[in-house]
């Protein structure tokens, strides 16, 4: 018997799933990968539902414990993943070469070198990507709006360096 | 137009994700999570179930039946309710730890209370230790007072002239006893949590630099 919030969080988490994926396209390496990592964010999300009380938006929660599941809470695991059985067809997860189809070699090397940035930047940057303000990217992140502005310049000049050497 | 502009521009644009059903959303649900802060719980309670069970099994042994012979219940009674104390003290701490850390608190926070949970860990492997050391150290020196051979042994070494030889050997055996006991348990715990919490410390470090800097600008 399904409840009315498991429907009503599972809803939710459909609608926003590209934000998981997103998630998971910059953190993981392989297919097996995001697949696991998807698996641990959303039961992350589902353990925190009963606090989330809707004063923010969906979505930016989700960031919120998309982020530090990526970064603190998930663990690499070397076993066989035997996560959930998505059709593996359908499942299929666009890595950074597939990506490039109708983009030119440029593009690529620029995903290829914000894939190279630890953990912390990749955070900076997904939420940069994604248009947030640099309040939200502070709060989330737990650090300064100041701090904020100066660790994405360095960041930003360090993949100039890293693409025009 | 910079890199991460014209990534920007792509990342938005990006719609050939994979799609969840709604039943594949449901079946997830209910998988375990194999996340840090739950893998750090569960090793708490082993720790916790490995010293009591160690407390059990020493009480039962010939041994401990012998040193209860002594009568020193005035120094074992308060040092064993003291263990009991402490023990509960940490089992609480181990469960308040658990239950404060939030997945939707910030990135720091969050790690800062992951990071405070493996302190108590911590904490609780070196009160258990000194608590060994203790309880050893005693132990010695009520062999040495109330066991009869024991006496007898340091009596015949006294008319032979060799006490010396006698402590030094019961020193030196202590001191490698125990330690053994530090580098075993110490090890398996920096090797468990070294391993378990790499990732996380490095990107915790990370983290404290932007802050650092930021107190400098």
């Amino acid at each position: 018997m399904k409840s009315t919030r498991e429907q009503e969080f599972v809803t939710l988490v459909e609608v926003h799933q590209n934000v998981i994926h997103k998630i998971c396209r910059l953190y993981t390496k392989s297919s097996a990968e995001h697949k696991d990592l998807f698996q641990e964010i959303t039961i992350q999300l589902w353990s925190a539902y009963p606090k989330f009380r809707g004063e923010a938006k969906f979505s930016t929660w989700m960031y919120r414990v998309g982020i530090n599941t990526a970064i603190s809470l998930y663990r690499k695991s070397k076993r066989k993943i035997q996560s959930f059985s998505f059709d593996d067809v359908a499942f299929k997860i666009p890595q950074d070469d597939s990506y490039d189809d109708t983009e030119d070699q440029q593009l690529s090397a620029i995903y290829h070198a914000v894939k190279q940035l630890n953990d912390i930047d990749k955070a900076l940057v997904f939420l940069y990507l994604e248009d947030k303000s640099y309040k939200e990217i502070s709060e989330t992140m737990g650090i300064s709006e100041v701090n904020a502005r100066v660790r994405m310049n360095r960041v930003k000049k360090k993949l100039k360096q890293q693409l025009n050497p | 137009m910079d890199a991460l502009e014209r990534l920007k521009n792509d990342w938005k644009n990006q719609t050939n994700y994979p799609k969840v059903t709604k039943e594949d959303i449901y079946k997830l649900l209910h998988k375990k999570s194999s996340s840090i802060v739950k893998w750090i719980f569960i090793l708490s309670i082993i720790e916790f179930g490995f010293w009591t069970i160690i407390g059990f099994l020493i009480k039962d042994n010939e041994a401990q039946q012998q040193f209860d012979s002594y009568e020193v219940d005035h120094i074992t009674t308060p040092l064993i309710v003291l263990g009991y104390i402490v023990l509960v003290y940490f089992f609480t701490l181990f469960y308040r730890n658990y239950k404060k850390i939030s997945n939707s608190d910030s990135v720091k926070t969050l790690m800062q209370k992951i990071l405070t949970t493996r302190t108590t860990v911590r904490n609780y492997v070196i009160f258990n230790l000194v608590f060994i050391y203790i309880s050893l150290l005693i132990g010695i020196w009520v062999e040495m007072t109330k066991n009869p051979d024991v006496k007898l042994a340091i009596a015949q070494s006294s008319e032979s002239g060799d006490l010396f030889i006698f402590y030094g050997t019961i020193a030196v055996v202590t001191v490698v006893l125990m330690a053994l006991t530090t580098a075993l348990l110490l090890g398996f715990y920096y090797l468990v949590y070294g391993i378990l919490l790499k990732r996380l410390k490095q990107n915790y470090k990370e983290l404290k630099t932007i802050s650092e800097t930021d107190q400098q600008s």
